[in-house]
């Protein structure tokens, strides 16, 4: 994913999608080129590896083994570690009674996040790469929900669905479109519907900006080919858009879905309202056992970490798998 | 041989990493002085205060100012964190995981932290004039296996508050004073129409025993009885059917298993509700927006005896750790001098804990007056039982449930869950 450097706003809309074609391949060709030229001693790039390496040493792996370590002690209320609880906590989060629902809710959840952003991020890239005017005004405006603080974004939205002042009922009221408002995050069959609506809006924008890089990457020769052969809009489209867009949707694809599973405020503030675990995913579900829950149970909740961990490794894995990266890794 | 050279770098980094992360995390706690001290016993020179903050403008004003003073009359430096409510609970469980509890921790529960061992008593820390001055009820519920360990920092008290001007358009002349009237008085206000709520009722997780005591202590009802935990009680349930009741009649707000305590009073700020419970704060909301015409009055009772007001009070408790009995002493003796503890009190708008402070507030704090009056009375949630910490979770978690549930099954529930402790 080289070109995705390039997709800043700036090249982009100076350019018409003409002149991208000459110019993205000689950048691409003159990195290969340096790379091949210089070798460099090992112990060289270890010592430009170092900060990143003390990095992921310090901030990932440090916390893991003490998030392990928790998981296996017995905690009293107020956070004091009263012994070794040996793998007590994990038989306890697979024995809890909501246990199922909040896997069924985060299946839902990242499924249909991730599946609508594609979707609709597909569409919208397409529009976003053709030369229009205020074509850089819609781009920068699509950058806005990603710029946003999550924490905002979702408090925004609990006033945008607001029962008894939300401007989206009063909308909907003023167009009789419904006779009553609609409690969006206080009805149960609404309440995920309302989450995966912010969750859609909030992966947008990174994921468009990947397709449009994606898009911009596919030779414009390859197009003009099709068309010379008789190939319709929707042919080239599915026989040659979409194949060359593999790297670019399995990237949005797999960081969105660790992004949406991991996604905490946004369901945490729409749902804060709501008691119990009924629209909880297994992230706000983790943070409830330690601190909200009637569990109140830090232990319980490192456990409930671990199986976290576990669970996005293997989705990704299996992904991976699918996808076969290494065909699309060595391209 | 590369391959060991490589590693012994990546340990040396790793090391380093480590220590410029334990560095930045924390905020503070890892250079609070106590944890060095403790190793040799020796005395403690600065001590930490984790803070809760009530209100953005008040809260660490008054603290700051007070480690000035206190600084300037012991000698002790005190180190303050505020921290929001929000994330309170968070922030100290993982200082306690960490071993670097502060030396004060500002919380609405102390009885679980006593429980654990962790926590000083008032034969160590509190002067005996302090203790005789903290109200009686205060002393009652911070008392755990009888010691006093939960210090109160201030109180609040539950009061009823009606929308004047709605209850003179549904054509009601006074505050009800029993439940009948005030259903009557609920379905009234909301045949009014335009999205008018009778009663706002929060029963959603924010804090659904709040609003559950308020009523239940006004119908001869309680969470233990004779020490024992007495949730499912007949009154307790009739109490519960009751806001059944108002939720289907539809005189409440919409969803009162969901809404939360801020929302209900948003909409009694904006003049949509007629009736909700409150408190001084709220009172204070209402006075600078000046949009509301309110009244204050004793909460009705089911059958229209004296009305009981629930009462909240918040403590400050103190952290055994080697060394820092002296300094934490000198600040309690501080904090609950009249020109403290009342300051910060009144700055928050909510009420006094000690009997010098009732006095007082009592003859400058006119509006205050329907608080004051109930308060040396008011019955508290049981704070001084453990388990109850565990208990409130539950409640506020599972207690709206009833409202499209059985309410019977929901407290047979909760009962249960007290019993097997938490």
């Amino acid at each position: 994913m080289t070109d995705s450097t390039t997709v800043a706003p700036g090249p982009a809309t100076t350019a018409g999608p003409g002149d991208r074609r000459s110019r993205m391949p000689s950048r691409t060709a003159r990195r290969h080129r340096s790379g091949r030229i210089g070798r460099v001693h090992p112990l060289i790039a270890l010592l430009w590896l170092a900060p990143a390496l003390a990095l992921i040493l310090g901030v990932v792996l440090y916390p893991a083994i003490k998030l392990f370590d928790a998981s296996r002690g017995e905690y009293s209320i107020t956070g004091l570690r009263k012994g070794d609880a040996g793998w007590d906590n994990y038989a306890k989060v697979l024995d809890h009674p909501d246990l199922g629902t909040v896997l069924r809710n985060t299946v839902v959840w990242v499924v249909a996040v991730v599946a609508i952003t594609i979707v609709l991020s597909l569409a919208l890239a397409q529009f976003l790469v053709k030369s229009f005017p205020g074509r850089r005004f819609v781009r920068w405006a699509v950058i806005i929900p990603w710029a946003a603080s999550l924490v905002i974004t979702s408090q925004l939205f609990v006033l945008l669905y607001d029962y008894n002042y939300g401007i989206i009922n009063h909308v909907l009221m003023s167009l009789h479109v419904i006779g009553t408002p609609i409690d969006f995050l206080g009805d149960d069959s609404w309440t995920m519907f309302s989450m995966v609506v912010v969750g859609v809006f909030v992966s947008l924008p990174f994921t468009i900006f990947v397709f449009i890089a994606g898009l911009g990457a596919i030779p414009d020769d390859v197009m003009e080919a099709a068309t010379v052969d008789g190939a319709s809009p929707w042919q080239r489209y599915w026989n040659i858009t979409l194949p060359l867009m593999r790297p670019a949707l399995m990237i949005a694809t797999v960081l969105n879905v660790i992004y949406v599973f991991n996604s905490f405020p946004i369901i945490y503030t729409l749902n804060d309202r709501n008691p119990g675990y009924l629209h909880d995913t297994t992230i706000t579900f983790m943070y409830k056992l330690a601190f909200k829950s009637q569990e109140k149970d830090v232990g319980m909740s490192a456990a409930a970490g671990i199986f976290n961990v576990l669970l996005i490794l293997v989705v990704v894995g299996i992904y991976l798998k699918i996808i076969n990266w290494r065909e699309e890794t060595s391209r | 041989m590369r391959s060991t050279k490589k590693s012994v770098v990546v340990a040396g980094l790793a090391i380093a990493g480590l220590a410029l992360g334990a560095c930045g995390g924390g905020t503070g706690a890892g250079t609070a002085p106590g944890g060095t001290a403790g190793s040799t016993g020796e005395e403690v020179k600065t001590i930490k205060l984790v803070a809760a903050e009530y209100s953005k403008d008040h809260t660490k004003a008054f603290w700051d100012a007070f480690a000035k003073t206190y600084k300037e009359k012991t000698g002790y430096t005190l180190e303050v964190q505020v921290v929001s409510w929000d994330n309170i609970d968070q922030q100290s469980s993982t200082m306690i995981q960490n071993n670097q509890a502060p030396d004060i921790l500002n919380l609405n529960a102390y009885a679980s932290y006593a429980k654990d061992g962790l926590l000083y008593d008032s034969d160590a820390v509190l002067p005996a004039v302090v203790k005789d001055d903290i109200l009686d009820t205060f002393v009652k519920y911070g008392t755990y296996q009888g010691k006093f360990y939960g210090f109160p920092d201030l109180s609040s008290a539950r009061a009823f508050f009606y929308n004047k001007a709605l209850f003179k358009q549904a054509g009601i002349n006074e505050p009800p004073k029993t439940w009948a009237e005030l259903e009557d008085d609920a379905k009234k206000i909301t045949a009014l129409g335009g999205g008018k709520v009778g009663y706002a009722l929060p029963l959603g997780p924010e804090e659904a025993q709040g609003e559950f005591s308020m009523w239940l202590f006004n119908n001869g009802g309680d969470w233990k009885t004779d020490g024992n935990w007495a949730i499912n009680s007949d009154k307790n349930v009739e109490t519960l059917d009751f806001l059944k009741k108002l939720a289907d009649e539809k005189v409440t707000q919409n969803n009162p298993a969901r809404t939360n305590r801020a929302d209900a009073f948003d909409l009694f700020k904006s003049g949509t509700a007629g009736m909700v419970v409150g408190f001084s704060p709220l009172a204070a909301d209402l006075d600078k927006d000046k949009k509301v015409d309110y009244g204050v009055a004793p909460f009705p009772s089911n059958d229209g005896s004296e009305s009981k007001t629930f009462g909240v009070t918040d403590y400050l408790m103190a952290f055994k750790k080697p060394g820092n009995e002296k300094a934490v002493k000198a600040f309690y003796e501080l904090y609950y001098t009249p020109d403290q503890v009342n300051t910060f009190i009144k700055a928050e708008g909510f009420l006094p804990v000690t009997k010098s402070g009732v006095k007082v507030f009592s003859e400058n704090e006119k509006a205050l007056e329907v608080y004051l009056n109930t308060l040396p009375n008011a019955k508290l949630t049981p704070t001084d039982d453990p388990t109850w910490d565990k208990v409130k979770l539950a409640v506020q978690q599972n207690l709206g449930g009833a409202m499209n549930g059985s309410p019977k099954a929901t407290l047979d529930k909760l009962q249960q869950t007290a019993e097997n402790g938490g």
